[in-house]
C-alpha cells in the first residue's frame, strides 16, 4: 500500500513570456503508485514533467522527489533515481540498440547485465544489434522505455509512450506498465491524452486542463463520480416536479425529463402509481449514467479526446 | 569505478562509433601536404630554406583554412547528436554534473584535434623525406606542434560554444571558415595573439617559420579562450530549457 507521496509538488507554475502553460499545479504522487496524469493536448503535461525532470526550469512554486527539493545542488541524486521517456525516445540512430544502452549504462554507471534485462523486458533481444535507424517507431518507443528502465530507478516519468505503437504494441505497454510497481518496485508516472488509456493504467489520476490540475485521486473515486440517475418524461412536469418534493425526492427538471436520483425498483413503481393515481401520465422511464467520459469532459471541457 | 568525467568521456566515445567525421581530419591534411609538396618541389629555386620552405608551403592553407573548418566540423558533428532526435531529453537527465558532461564533449573534440595536429607533422616530415631534404628535421616543430595545439584547443572552446548554441550544423562551420580566413587579415596586423582563430596559425607560424612569438602571451590567451567559453557553455547547459513541442 502507497504510503507517503514520491512525488509532491506545490503551486507549480511555468509560464513561457506572457502565456502560463502550468498553473498552480499541487501534483501528489503515492510511493508505488501507476499515477496518470491526464489531459488534453496542450494542456501543460510535458512541461510540468519536464520540470519534474529539471528540463525546464518553474516560474514559481516547488518541486519535491523523494523527499529531497529539485535543485541544481540535488539534480544528480535525483536523476540516479529516476528514468524517464519525455516527448519521443532519445536515441542514436547510427548505433544499435545495445549500444544506445550502453551509451546511458556508462552515464548511469549501472550494471552492463541490467542491458540484457531491461532489453527482455521490452522485447528487444533479437533488435539488439540491428542499427536504431532501421527500427520501427514502435520499436524506438521500446527502446527508449529500455533506456528509461536502466538502473531499475524508483521513479519511472514516461510522457505519451504509448504515441505511435500499434494496438498490440499499446496493449503491450499497458501491461508492462502495470507490472512495473508489483515486479520492480518502481513508481510511474505515466501521461496521456486519452482517459482509456489511463483508466486501463493507473491506480492513481491527475486531470490537467489549460495549465490547472482540475482532478486528483485514486481512480476508483474518479469511477465512484460516475452517477447514475433515473430520468421520467410526463405530461405534467411542473405538478410531478411538486409532488416529489413532498414526497422528499430531490429532482431536477432537464428539457422534458425529471432527473431523480438512483432508488431501487420498488420505489420507483410506487412513485409511478403515486404520479398515475394525480393524473400524470407517464411516458418514459430511464436509467442515465454519467460515465467516466462524461465526468473528463466536464472537467477538461469538449474539446478534449478521449 | 569510473568518475563523472571518465563515465561521460566513455559516453562520448560510445556515441562517435561508426561516425565518419574523423576521415576529414586524414584527408584534408594529405590534400593541403600533397599540394604543398608539389608547390615545393615546383619552386625550388627560389625556395631555398629546405623544411622551412617545405613548412610554409604546408602550412599556408593548412592553418588559415582548413584547420579552423575542420574543428568546427567535427565540433558541430559532437553537438549535433544531442540535437537531434530528442536527445537534449536524455542527455540532460544523465546522472551527471553538466561540467563533466561539456569535458566529455571537449575532450573528444581535443582528442580529434590533437591526432590531427600530429598527422599533419608527419605527413610534412614523409613529403619532406621523398622532397629529398637532407638536412635534418627542424628542432623547431616541437614548438610548433606545442603551441598550434594550444591554439587549436583554444578553437575547440569557442567552435564548441557556437555549435552547442546553434542549432544548425552548417553555420557554425561557416564562423570557423570565416574565423580563419579573418584571422590571416588580423594576424597580418600584428594582432594575431589576441584572436582565437589566429592562435592556431601563430602557434604553427604558418607561413613563417621565423615568426618570434610572445609565449607567454599565447598561452595566457589561450587559457582565457578555454575558460571563457568554457565558462559560457557549461552556463548555457545550465540556463537551457527543452520547450515542449
Amino acid at each position: 500500500m502507497p504510503t507517503q507521496n514520491l512525488v509532491e509538488t506545490h503551486n507549480l507554475t511555468k509560464e513561457y513570456g506572457k502565456v502560463r502553460c502550468v498553473d498552480s499545479v499541487n501534483m501528489q504522487v503515492p510511493s508505488g503508485a501507476v499515477y496518470g496524469f491526464l489531459g488534453p493536448n496542450g494542456a501543460g503535461k510535458s512541461t510540468t514533467l519536464k520540470m519534474l525532470l529539471g528540463l525546464a526550469k518553474p516560474t514559481a512554486g516547488d518541486i519535491t522527489l523523494f523527499g529531497m527539493p529539485v535543485k541544481e545542488k540535488t539534480r544528480m541524486k535525483l536523476l540516479k533515481q529516476t528514468g524517464s521517456l519525455i516527448e519521443s525516445p532519445s536515441y542514436y540512430g547510427h548505433l544499435t540498440g545495445e549500444e544506445n544502452l550502453q551509451i546511458i549504462q556508462t552515464l548511469k554507471g549501472c550494471s552492463e547485465k541490467d542491458i540484457d534485462k531491461v532489453l527482455k523486458i521490452v522485447r528487444l533481444e533479437d533488435a539488439r544489434k540491428k542499427l536504431v535507424n532501421h527500427y520501427s517507431l514502435g520499436m524506438k518507443q521500446r527502446l527508449g522505455l529500455a533506456a528509461a528502465l536502466l538502473g531499475f530507478p524508483k521513479l519511472l516519468i514516461l510522457d505519451e509512450p504509448t504515441n505511435g505503437l500499434d494496438p498490440a504494441g499499446i496493449q503491450e505497454m499497458r501491461e508492462l506498465i502495470c507490472t512495473l510497481p508489483s515486479e520492480y518496485g518502481i513508481t510511474v508516472i505515466v501521461s496521456s491524452h486519452l482517459l482509456s488509456e489511463i483508466d486501463q493504467m493507473a491506480d492513481h489520476v491527475g486531470i490537467i486542463r489549460k495549465g490547472g490540475l482540475v482532478y486528483q485521486n485514486t481512480l476508483e473515486s474518479l469511477h465512484s463520480h460516475a452517477k447514475q440517475q433515473i430520468a421520467l418524461r410526463v405530461s405534467h412536469p411542473a405538478i410531478a416536479l411538486d409532488l416529489l418534493r413532498q414526497d422528499g425526492i430531490t429532482a431536477a427538471q432537464e428539457e422534458d425529463y425529471l432527473l431523480l436520483p438512483m432508488m431501487d425498483d420498488a420505489y420507483v413503481a410506487n412513485l409511478c402509481k403515486q404520479l398515475v393515481s394525480q393524473n400524470i401520465s407517464l411516458y418514459r422511464i430511464e436509467k442515465r449514467e454519467k460515465s467516466l467520459e462524461d465526468i473528463f469532459l466536464s472537467l477538461t471541457g469538449k474539446e478534449s479526446s478521449l | 569505478m569510473k568518475t563523472s568525467y571518465g563515465k561521460a568521456v566513455h559516453a562520448e566515445r560510445l556515441k562517435l562509433r561508426r561516425s565518419p567525421v574523423w576521415l576529414a581530419f586524414i584527408a584534408l591534411p594529405i590534400i593541403s601536404a600533397f599540394f604543398g609538396t608539389c608547390n615545393y618541389v615546383l619552386n625550388i629555386e627560389i625556395l631555398k630554406k629546405e623544411w622551412f620552405s617545405l613548412w610554409t608551403q604546408h602550412s599556408l592553407f593548412l592553418c588559415y583554412f582548413f584547420m579552423p573548418a575542420l574543428i568546427g566540423t567535427y565540433c558541430s558533428y559532437l553537438w549535433r547528436l544531442e540535437h537531434t532526435r530528442h536527445n537534449w531529453n536524455s542527455f540532460l537527465t544523465s546522472p551527471l554534473p553538466l561540467w563533466a558532461l561539456y569535458f566529455g564533449k571537449l575532450t573528444q573534440a581535443v582528442c580529434m584535434t590533437v591526432l590531427g595536429n600530429a598527422w599533419i607533422f608527419f605527413l610534412y616530415y614523409i613529403c619532406g623525406k621523398i622532397a629529398g631534404l637532407a638536412s635534418p628535421f627542424p628542432k623547431e616543430a616541437m614548438s610548433w606542434f606545442f603551441f598550434g595545439t594550444v591554439g587549436a584547443v583554444a578553437i575547440c572552446c569557442v567552435q564548441l560554444f557556437f555549435s552547442l548554441i546553434i542549432r544548425s550544423f552548417a553555420i557554425p562551420i561557416g564562423i570557423a571558415m570565416a574565423g580563419g580566413i579573418f584571422g590571416l587579415l588580423i594576424t597580418n596586423k600584428g594582432w594575431g595573439l589576441r584572436y582565437p582563430y589566429s592562435l592556431y596559425s601563430v602557434g604553427m607560424r604558418a607561413n613563417n617559420p621565423n615568426l618570434e612569438i610572445d609565449m607567454s602571451a599565447h598561452l595566457v590567451n589561450s587559457l582565457t579562450y578555454f575558460f571563457l567559453f568554457t565558462a559560457l557553455s557549461i552556463l548555457w547547459l545550465r540556463k537551457h530549457e527543452i520547450s515542449a513541442n
